[in-house]
């Protein structure tokens, strides 16, 4: 009798076990408990003005139908147990206040937590009624390339559950509003070797140029350097002649100038605008097609870096701000690129301090945090950029007073990469040009959300054309605008004229 | 749903009935029960559809048809409904010109003595919806294939079922209409059907039954052809505007019929791509040119290679001259055997028949054997039951196939169909109604560069 009691008893205490486990479980995918957390105000705010909240069919998605796999799969009970357990490692361990809340609405962090196959439970029919034929192309396209191309609904839709002021995933209509302001007559006069502001005709806009003086330095990092990589070597010993370089990035201010009188209506073949921007006497270039999307990710322009725009597009930008000036603008090279970061010094950055003491790589790092006073007042990297772009005025100046080399946004060179490109070159190069051929091109200076380690002055990088295309449904894709990157700019240089020295 | 763990199955201890359910299903235990036959299947049945091709539609409730361009094909389409099912009205008659309507309205008051009532009756650009937005069930889009998106998508908009004429879109932004509107037809529960008849041929279904079993094994390729005479054409005559008379003479003109390979030899095309297990190519090279067309701008012969994947080739060609040697069909290669529809028999590669369409027993078996009549008898019993069917979307791919073939030969570029379907190719002129082209600009298209 006893034993039977004893397992009775035992399997009540089962039930009861595992029924007030399932309440646990169901009701912590309430959104009321989701909230009691995440206290974060805008989070709720924002979801409640987005369509699945407030949209015209009344009906109301909550948190745990977008934030975890759909109910009924087994994927959901881990996501919960992962999601779940980090959440509340946060909720005890974490300072909240230091939590950028903003930050994490980004792509690269919402993607790791909200699931397509929670999204495709509810939108069965990526086809709808009213459906725009641009959506068409873009859900066709999805439909085929998601798995391979490990697609997310959320590359395009990525104010789908919480409002983004500023957003949008549609094609931009109009070119954005000009900057108020005096028109300018005239070009700049360059009158001696100094730096100057080049004004640009018909536009209110202007840029600052510094005057960087020609001289010879080491390219590279030597194998001592912590977190080098092997494409930063052989150092060799190289010789620039005298150049102008932007102050800052191109700000959206100066590429919509560009834009606003260049851009092309309709998807005109690539080979056409090629041909017509390479004709020696062409007068009018060809610029970008309207962009999908809020190019300025809603982070706002002004004097912010241009991003998103392709290589194609920067070269375009110096070719049409030659002809507007009379003056050569272009994209630097990489070797004048380093030399003017560097500034005449020759340790990993151009201001104090170890990659190491820097980076946020490395076990002990979790539990102590960098001393970054002097690198964060000299870029905008991860640890102070809040994961956007920033204002150019918000750092130091180098000492050739170039703003920003090694942070805010990636540049653009003039150069094709290639891994082994200081090998091919010879030691004591004069103005090299980089690789006679190429399928990529240099990418050089970190962006808003690098580690330092990638802010070296020798740290280099590339294009990559495929990746940073992976969610433009268009075909053929773009020429103009990149879709899947973001920290990406250009800065230009200014050839100095013949006679001035 | 066995190897999907819901939250309360999880804590409801019911994983055991769980791994009931997963066992029962599992492979190991159903591939006991089968016979001995050494096919492989390439879909296994109920994945694939095999259409009732009885001799005439069940019985039921009365529905209301309307046609949407009384040309040959529609007036045609109109006696094939009639003769696949009792308690069909001829409800509405839409088109663009007066003259064609009336030649319908007579032979259905001659042939059928039905009358259709003139405020049922519409004519303009516009006709289209007034028949959808008449009180009709059904309707039958039989207009030049240019308008047939537009057409599909209002009646599914308003709920119609539909027949379409095949092919159903001449360009790319057609396409993408027709696959989306094809969905939502499917979300509303429309049965939708399209002109290619042979997926309700019995030689062909009986054929493509045997294929999708694996009597042919995989497919690895096959053979397309719709060589014939030329078509007919009318010269402009006083009083047309350009408009009218590009429509009047549409199976000449490339923005109204889609070119000739896609007009007509779509059927073949579509042949391949439905036997082979509705795969759709990856690439087109071809060739075409015009030797003897005498209006219009389109080419009268192509020959184009179609690769899809793993290295599935289609040769398709097609041609509308007097004088040549004629051939229209199919033959689907596999890796046991060939298909073809020129005797309706699947052969292994020594030459042995595998089966053989057998005529007589047919014959003695069913009254109807006419695949226009039959498309409409399932079209009519789908409707009546209340279930989807959907061609749309078959017919929409074969069709895109063809306008690849076409670009890859107007162009002598090869055509991908990543490209194909994302193009902006839209060949709706902008001011339709107002009868005005810019005909100079609709030349015979010359591939390659001076």
């Amino acid at each position: 009798m006893k034993k039977i009691y004893i397992v009775l008893i035992a399997f009540a205490l089962g039930v009861a076990l595992t029924l007030a486990l399932d309440t646990v479980y169901v009701r912590s995918s309430q959104d009321n408990s989701c909230m009691s957390c995440h206290v974060h105000p805008d989070a709720e705010a924002s979801w409640k003005q987005s369509v699945h909240h407030n949209g015209s069919t009344g009906t109301t998605t909550g948190c745990a139908e977008c934030h975890l796999p759909p109910e009924g799969s087994s994927a959901r009970f881990f996501a919960k147990m992962k999601l779940g357990g980090r959440d509340l490692f946060s909720y005890i361990f974490k300072n909240k206040e230091n939590i950028n809340w903003e930050a994490k609405r980004e792509l690269q962090y919402a993607g790791k937590i909200v699931f397509n196959e929670s999204c495709e439970k509810c939108h069965e029919n990526l086809l709808p009624k009213g459906v725009s034929d641009d959506a068409i192309t873009a859900h066709l396209y999805y439909e085929e390339n998601a798995e391979k191309l490990n697609l997310q609904c959320i590359s395009c839709h990525l104010d789908a559950g919480h409002v983004i002021p500023g957003y949008s995933h549609s094609k931009m209509n109009l070119a954005p509003q000009k900057k108020e302001g005096k028109i300018h007559e005239a070009p700049a006069t360059i009158a001696s070797f100094a730096d100057f502001e080049e004004t640009i005709p018909g536009t209110a806009e202007s840029i600052v140029m510094k005057a960087i003086p020609g001289g010879t330095f080491l390219m590279g990092s030597n194998e001592n350097e912590p977190l080098r990589r092997d494409d930063e070597g052989p150092v060799r010993k190289v010789t620039v002649s005298s150049f102008f370089m932007a102050e800052t990035e191109i700000t959206w201010d100066q590429f919509w100038a560009f834009y606003g009188e260049t851009m092309s209506e309709g998807r005109t073949p690539p080979s056409k605008i090629y041909a017509n921007n390479s004709r020696p006497d062409v007068d009018a270039v060809s610029g970008p097609t309207p962009p999908y999307g809020a190019p300025d990710q809603g982070w706002g322009a002004g004097s912010r870096p241009a991003i998103t725009m392709q290589h194609y597009a920067a070269e375009t930008f110096c070719q049409w701000l030659s002809l507007k000036t009379g003056h050569k603008y272009r994209l630097p090279t990489e070797a004048e690129w380093e030399y003017a970061v560097r500034g005449g010094t020759d340790t990993p950055y151009w201001f104090e301090g170890s990659p190491k003491k820097y980076s946020d790589e490395g076990f002990w790092r979790k539990f102590s945090s960098a001393d970054t006073t002097i690198i964060a007042s000299c870029a905008i990297y991860s640890a102070n950029s809040g994961n956007r772009t920033g204002e150019p005025a918000s750092v130091a100046a180098n000492p050739f007073g170039l703003k920003n080399m090694l942070g805010n946004v990636m540049e653009y060179c003039s150069d094709w990469y290639a891994a082994d490109a200081y090998s091919q070159m010879a030691d004591g190069a004069v103005d090299p040009k980089g690789p006679a051929t190429g399928t990529e091109y240099v990418v050089r200076g970190g962006y808003y959300a690098s580690d330092a380690k990638e802010l070296r002055c020798a740290a280099r990088a590339h294009t990559e054309t495929a990746r940073w295309l992976t969610t433009d449904p268009q075909n053929p894709k773009s020429i103009w605008w990149y879709s899947d990157i973001k920290g990406i700019g250009f800065r230009v240089v200014c050839e100095v004229p013949e006679g001035i020295y | 749903m066995a190897n999907k763990i819901s939250r309360r199955d999880f804590f409801g201890c019911s994983a055991a009935l769980g791994g009931a359910a997963l066992l029962s299903s599992s492979p190991i235990l159903t591939s006991c029960s089968g016979g001995s036959s050494k096919m492989v299947p390439l879909k296994k049945k109920g994945e694939y559809y095999i259409p009732v091709l009885a001799d005439k539609a069940d019985p039921g409730r009365e529905l209301k048809v309307g046609l949407i361009g009384c040309g040959g094909r529609g007036s045609g389409a109109l006696h094939n409904v009639l003769n696949a099912a009792d308690g069909i009205i001829v409800h509405a008659l839409g088109d663009v010109y007066e003259d064609r309507l009336n030649d319908v309205r007579a032979m259905l008051q001659r042939d059928r003595g039905i009358e259709v009532p003139s405020e049922n009756c519409f004519i303009g650009f516009d006709a289209y919806k007034k028949v959808i937005d008449s009180g009709v069930d059904m309707v039958i889009v039989t207009t030049p294939p240019l308008f047939r998106p537009y057409h599909f998508q209002y009646a599914v908009e308003k709920g119609i079922h539909c027949f379409l004429e095949k092919p159903i879109e001449v360009d790319a932004k057609g396409y993408r209409m027709n696959i989306a509107t094809a969905r939502q037809a499917q979300a509303k529960g429309l049965a939708v059907i399209c002109g290619t008849q042979r997926h309700h041929q019995r030689t062909y279904v009986e054929a493509y039954d045997l294929i999708q079993q694996g009597m042919i094994g995989e497919i690895t390729g096959g053979n397309v052809y719709w060589n014939q005479d030329q078509l007919w054409y009318r010269e402009r005559q006083q009083g047309w505007s350009d408009v009218e008379w590009n429509i009047r003479d549409w199976v000449n003109w490339t923005w109204l019929s889609g070119d000739h390979i896609v007009e007509q030899h779509v059927h073949n095309i579509d042949v391949f791509m439905w036997m082979a297990g509705g795969i759709t190519p990856i690439k087109a090279t071809g060739f075409g040119s015009r030797f003897r067309r005498v209006t219009g701008d389109q080419y009268d012969n192509f020959s184009i290679d179609f690769e899809f994947e793993n290295g599935v080739r289609l040769h398709s060609m097609c041609r509308q001259i007097n004088g040549c040697d004629n051939k229209v069909g199919e033959i689907v290669h596999g890796t046991k055997g060939v298909w073809s529809s020129f005797d309706h028999a699947i052969k292994d590669w020594n030459g042995n028949v595998l089966w053989a369409y057998n005529h007589a027993e047919n014959e003695a078996k069913f009254a109807q054997h006419d695949p226009y009549t039959l498309e409409h008898v399932d079209w009519v019993n789908h409707i009546r039951k209340g279930e989807p069917l959907d061609e749309a979307t078959l017919c929409a791919q074969s069709s895109l196939a063809g306008i690849m073939g076409r670009e890859s030969a107007y162009t002598g570029k090869e055509i991908t169909w990543e490209a194909m379907s994302a193009s902006e190719l839209d060949l709706m002129p902008a001011n339709i109604e107002s009868g005005v082209l810019d005909l100079a600009s609709y030349k015979v298209p010359v591939p390659g560069d001076k």
